[in-house]
């Protein structure tokens, strides 16, 4: 299956090991994720841009991109792929705003007046976790060549991925679909309070002491429930979970550091791919030694 | 008309001009009489220095052109913008690395990017302007490099950049980057330049340089031309 | 345009049908070279330089007796535009170590080099008549030429240097240009020129007329504008001081004779300013702007050859300005760019030159003297040019063959530039060929000099186009380029290394009194005023009824 994928700015740079392990673990699932070779950041700042035409360019150009993916015959859909919640988010709620509203619709082919198609709007926003669910966790399992054995993993979601309804790839308040992966992948599931609550987003540029308190409350909730390590599915709430953790132990000196990782980076490691796909040098805290006294890692 | 050439009327700064309908934007402006001081350059299409922004009647687009390029239309409403205030960031290139945050790091103002795509409209060169202040922000220098390398600095896109970026100055590292750390030398360029200093070559150079005209002009005309290797 | 449009006039169709239907038997044709005596011929008869009432003797100065064109003895045979008299020396404005005049290819090295040599950036000091890097440097498109290819040497380059300007070259400036060659694009490299390379990242290097090796490196087809570029970014970045729309209009030399700095004439305010200097360098380009026998140019606006006339009442002396280099391929179509440069790289890379019946006329690759002679001959001697709408000659350059010998798509890689000139205005070089008629390119005279880029003149300097006897009679295409850098930089470090031990007399303007006895003295009666700092191109009627009220 060949299926557009929308990679956003920091999957190629800070988060490039959200995207290895994404893309290697979707080859083991038959799945080949085709970059458009022209894309745009998908504008999630600019959500802050009152002028309510011009927040929606930056996505609808990308949802373009994915149309002309298909007109060319490189994919088999017009589904579009994304691994950041906040990139999910932003494209998924641009493309309904242009298919609900004709006014604005109007106006964002009037600005875009230069690009060679207008856009259909009939393209198909979708996060990894749901291509996951659609292709079946039985799939997903016949995958899996080293079972996470023992591993206790707390399903983060944070903010973007279940909210608003409408655009959330699963029930606000009692999700279950990154569980179904853990169980999926062989290893056990966490359950904890703060899974679907906020880890303090951009607040981290100006106010990180609120980002910490933040933060700590998810991890410690984690920690408390039993959990080993937890995966998450936002590179923003990899970045205030995981590297953070240096400013939550200045607030909070009895804090222990646990592992912060994308839930692609366990499934590389479950479907036993080697060759860096796993991707594990970019993370902090350091989940190796964790992983190996767990004999899931030489 | 004037010598059987159709004239049309353009407005240059406000002011009404009939002018010859073949003639570019540059020479339109000399024929009504205006001496460039500032606003023209190379006259060929290479410096940039002819930034024109102008709309048509009727319509309410504006559009960017490099003056000596660009004929005259009916209609015409013009302005020069010969010069873009901004501030260009220095730097050591001895010392500044490609990597992922450098060209943010330099250009902060890049990451306002809107991608509304005013900046390629603007562009007189056909560059995809906004698509290299995007790689520039990913840190894909060497895509920025690549698209941006017919860039005539000419400040078009400076100036209608609602984020206000200034996506030529970004591209000028951008490009330096590649080409000094990323491509990288030509080693056989080294290493003649290492001969050269070396003296190989200066006794062969002597040589003809001593020679009288007539064997020197024997020499030339019987010289081995070899271009197809 | 659509397939089967034309971007030509329909009367053209005829002879664009024979070119068409001409093309499969000439892709890859050679075409025998001219031997010695052929050339001889062809320039003599042909050559606009061989004009000989288009010229006259100079008659003024220790140059006297020299013959030049009309237009450049106009502007030498002329008052200063500013009186010692009118000009207070005692307000200093600009006080530097090393004062350059141009900020083309060779001032900008020259900068750089000077503060590499130790000089402080803010004691040098870069005047720019229009804006920095605005030079004909900047226009520069097909490539610069070094000897650096395991199968070429500067010996060799050598060779085909000082056979191409017909020995009378200075050996011993040939001699450093070709060796200092490699060294330069090592530089440019350094600072992150991005020059075209082959997979293996080796320099994609192209053959030029005249050249006997692949010599030519190239940046695309804007190779003048990236490597302008990259210095100008060198420049700012090191905070080397600069000033932009103000021309250096006169030397000031003092009490021992030494050139002292110059006076400066703010172009937009109009007024002047004194910039004192303990050395100088002259790096203010060529001349084409002086239009020479009304031909087009390639030139910028600014090249008036306002260097040859402010170095020659200082007393420098001038060599070979009898010989002007005419570009064979300039555009002839459509008239708004007429005179345009359309580079030889075309030809390098397998365009030919064609008539009206489509024939081969010519070795693409001869020498730009020989080339362009032929393609005179061909529009007027043998009547087989075509007509452009407003009268003018040209040949067709059918370049087309580009794509059809080095696969399709070399066109929009390499001569991006071209393409997308010739596109704005109708026609798609693709598919169809320019229309092409030689133009006033380079001044292949000028200031005189030594390896150091001293002139005869103690304190001043000289490197660029501006300067003679590099070139001989006749420069080969991508020589130019290399001589900017080659010079500049040697200026700017000869320059820094006597402003470190130099002091200067009192500031004095007496030579222009000097030089009006001179023109007195000779007879020399006339209206004219140099240097005329830009050429006129406004409309008669505004010119006719000039008012100076403010």
């Amino acid at each position: 299956m060949r299926i557009a994928y929308y990679p956003g700015c920091t999957l190629k740079t800070n988060a490039k090991n959200f995207e290895d392990s994404a893309i290697a673990s979707a080859k083991e699932l038959g799945i080949e994720m085709v970059e458009p070779d022209r894309w745009n950041c998908c504008g999630t700042v600019h959500a802050l841009v009152k002028d309510d035409v011009m927040h929606h360019l930056a996505p609808v150009r990308n949802l373009i991109r994915v149309e002309e993916l298909k007109e060319a015959d490189k994919v088999d859909s017009k589904q579009v792929v994304t691994l950041c919640a906040m990139c999910y988010n932003t494209l998924k709620r641009s493309n309904q705003t242009f298919n609900e509203d004709a006014d604005k619709k109007q106006k964002i082919h009037d600005v875009m007046y230069k690009e060679d198609i207008k856009y259909s709007g009939n393209v198909e926003v979708l996060h990894y976790l749901e291509v996951l669910r659609e292709i079946g966790w039985d799939k997903v399992k016949e995958a899996v060549k080293k079972p996470l054995d023992g591993l206790k993993i707390a399903p983060y979601y944070g903010c973007l991925l279940l909210r608003p309804r409408g655009i959330g790839i699963d029930n606000a308040d009692n999700p279950t679909i990154i569980e179904d992966l853990i169980e999926a992948l062989g290893g056990e599931v966490v359950d904890f309070a703060y899974k679907q609550k906020c880890c303090g987003a951009y607040h981290t540029v100006h106010m990180k002491e609120a980002v910490a308190d933040l933060s700590h409350n998810v991890l410690k909730y984690a920690q408390d429930a039993g959990a080993d390590l937890l995966i998450t599915a936002c590179p923003l709430c990899e970045y205030n979970l995981g590297p953070r953790q240096t400013q939550i132990k200045k607030q909070y000196p009895i804090f222990d550091s646990i592992p912060v990782v994308y839930f692609t980076q366990l499934m590389a490691l479950a479907f036993g791919l080697n060759d860096g796909a796993t991707a594990f040098e970019a993370n902090k805290p350091d989940p190796t030694p964790l992983l190996t006294e767990r004999g899931l890692m030489e | 008309m004037e010598n059987n050439v159709e004239m049309v009327t353009i407005h240059v700064m406000g002011k009404k001009h009939g002018v010859p309908n073949d003639l570019t934007i540059m020479k339109a402006m000399e024929y009504a009489g205006h001496q460039f001081r500032r606003g023209s350059g190379c006259r060929g299409g290479y410096c940039g220095a002819c930034a024109t922004l102008y709309r048509v009647k009727g319509s309410y687009k504006l559009e960017g052109a490099l003056a000596c390029q660009k004929i005259v239309e009916e209609g015409m409403y013009i302005a020069q913008i010969p010069f873009n205030p901004a501030e260009k960031i220095t730097y050591d290139i001895e010392k500044v690395r490609p990597a992922v945050n450098t060209m943010v790091e330099h250009y902060p103002e890049l990451s306002r990017c809107l991608s509304c795509n005013t900046c390629t409209k603007a562009c007189p060169q056909d560059i995809m302007v906004m698509d290299y202040v995007q790689a520039s922000l990913r840190g894909d220098i060497t895509q920025a490099a690549k698209l941006s390398f017919d860039c005539l600095t000419c400040g078009l896109c400076a100036v209608r950049c609602p984020a206000e970026i200034v996506p030529y100055n970004a591209a000028t590292l951008a490009r330096r980057l590649y080409a000094k750390y990323i491509d990288g030398p030509s080693k056989h360029v080294i290493d003649r330049a290492a001969a050269v200093e070396a003296g190989e070559y200066d006794e062969g150079i002597k040589e003809l340089m001593e020679m009288d005209k007539e064997p020197l002009q024997k020499l030339y005309e019987n010289r081995d031309v070899n271009i197809h290797g | 345009m659509a397939d089967n449009e034309s971007g030509y006039p329909a009367y053209m169709a005829e002879s664009l049908k024979k070119v068409v239907e001409t093309r499969a038997e000439r892709v890859g044709k050679s075409f025998t070279p001219m031997n010695a005596q052929q050339k001889t011929d062809i320039l003599k008869n042909f050559h606009p330089d061989w004009k000989m009432d288009e010229k006259r003797e100079l008659r003024v100065g220790h140059n006297k007796g020299a013959q030049m064109p009309h237009e450049v003895v106009d502007i030498i045979e002329a008052h200063s535009i500013i009186k010692a008299e009118n000009i207070d020396l005692s307000n200093i404005d600009y006080d530097v170590d090393v004062l350059i005049i141009g900020a083309g290819g060779a001032g900008l090295s020259a900068a750089i080099l000077a503060m590499d040599s130790g000089i402080e950036p803010d004691k040098i000091l870069i005047v720019q008549k229009l804006r920095l890097g605005d030079a004909n440097s900047k226009m520069s498109q097909g490539g610069i030429q070094a000897a650096d290819h395991p199968n070429d040497s500067p010996t060799i380059h050598y060779l085909d240097v000082i056979g191409g300007g017909h020995y009378s070259n200075k050996p011993e400036l040939v001699e450093v240009m070709v060796k200092d060659g490699p060294e330069v694009i090592k530089w440019h490299e350094e600072l992150g020129v991005l020059y075209d390379k082959m997979e293996d990242g080796s320099m994609q290097l192209a053959p030029g007329g005249g050249t006997s090796r692949r010599r030519m490196h190239s940046c695309k087809d804007y190779t003048g504008m990236e490597i302008t570029r990259v210095l100008m970014d060198e420049v700012i970045n090191r905070e080397i001081s600069y000033v932009e729309l103000t021309s250096a209009v006169e030397f000031i030399k003092d009490d021992k004779g030494q050139v002292a700095g110059a006076v400066l004439y703010d172009m937009d305010h109009d007024d002047y300013k004194i910039a004192r200097a303990k050395a100088t360098i002259l790096a203010t380009g060529g001349f084409g702007r002086l239009h020479i026998q009304k031909f087009e140019t390639t030139n910028h606006y600014g090249s008036t050859g306002d260097g040859i006339i402010m170095a020659y009442r200082a007393g420098a002396d001038l060599l070979h300005l009898d010989s002007t280099q005419f570009h064979p391929t300039g555009s002839a179509y459509p008239e708004q760019i007429v005179g345009q440069l359309c580079t030889e790289k075309l030809r390098a890379r397998g365009a030919q030159p064609l008539n009206i019946d489509g024939e081969l006329f010519v070795y693409p690759l001869e020498t730009r003297d020989v080339e362009a002679s032929a393609l005179i001959r061909e529009c007027y001697g043998k009547d087989k040019g075509i007509t452009t709408p407003v009268g003018m000659k040209g040949v067709w350059l059918d370049t087309p063959l580009i794509d059809i010998i080095n696969g399709e798509g070399t066109i929009e890689r390499e001569f991006a530039a071209m393409h997308r000139n010739y596109t704005k205005f109708g026609i798609d070089i693709r598919k169809e060929p320019m229309l092409v008629f030689p133009t006033l390119h380079y001044q292949n005279g000028g200031v005189e000099i030594n390896v150091r880029c001293e002139t005869n003149i103690p304190g001043l300097y000289a490197a660029g186009e501006i300067v003679g006897g590099i070139h001989g009679k006749n420069r080969l295409m991508g020589n130019s380029q290399l001589d900017l850098y080659v010079f500049g930089k040697r200026a700017g470090i000869a320059a820094a290394e006597r402003a470190k031990t130099i002091e200067l007399g009192e500031l004095s303007l007496k030579h222009l009194d000097d030089y009006e006895e001179l023109l007195k003295k000779e007879g020399i009666e006339t209206d004219r005023k140099s240097p005329i700092l830009l050429p006129e191109y406004r409309g008669k009627k505004t010119l006719d009824h000039q008012l100076k009220l403010l």
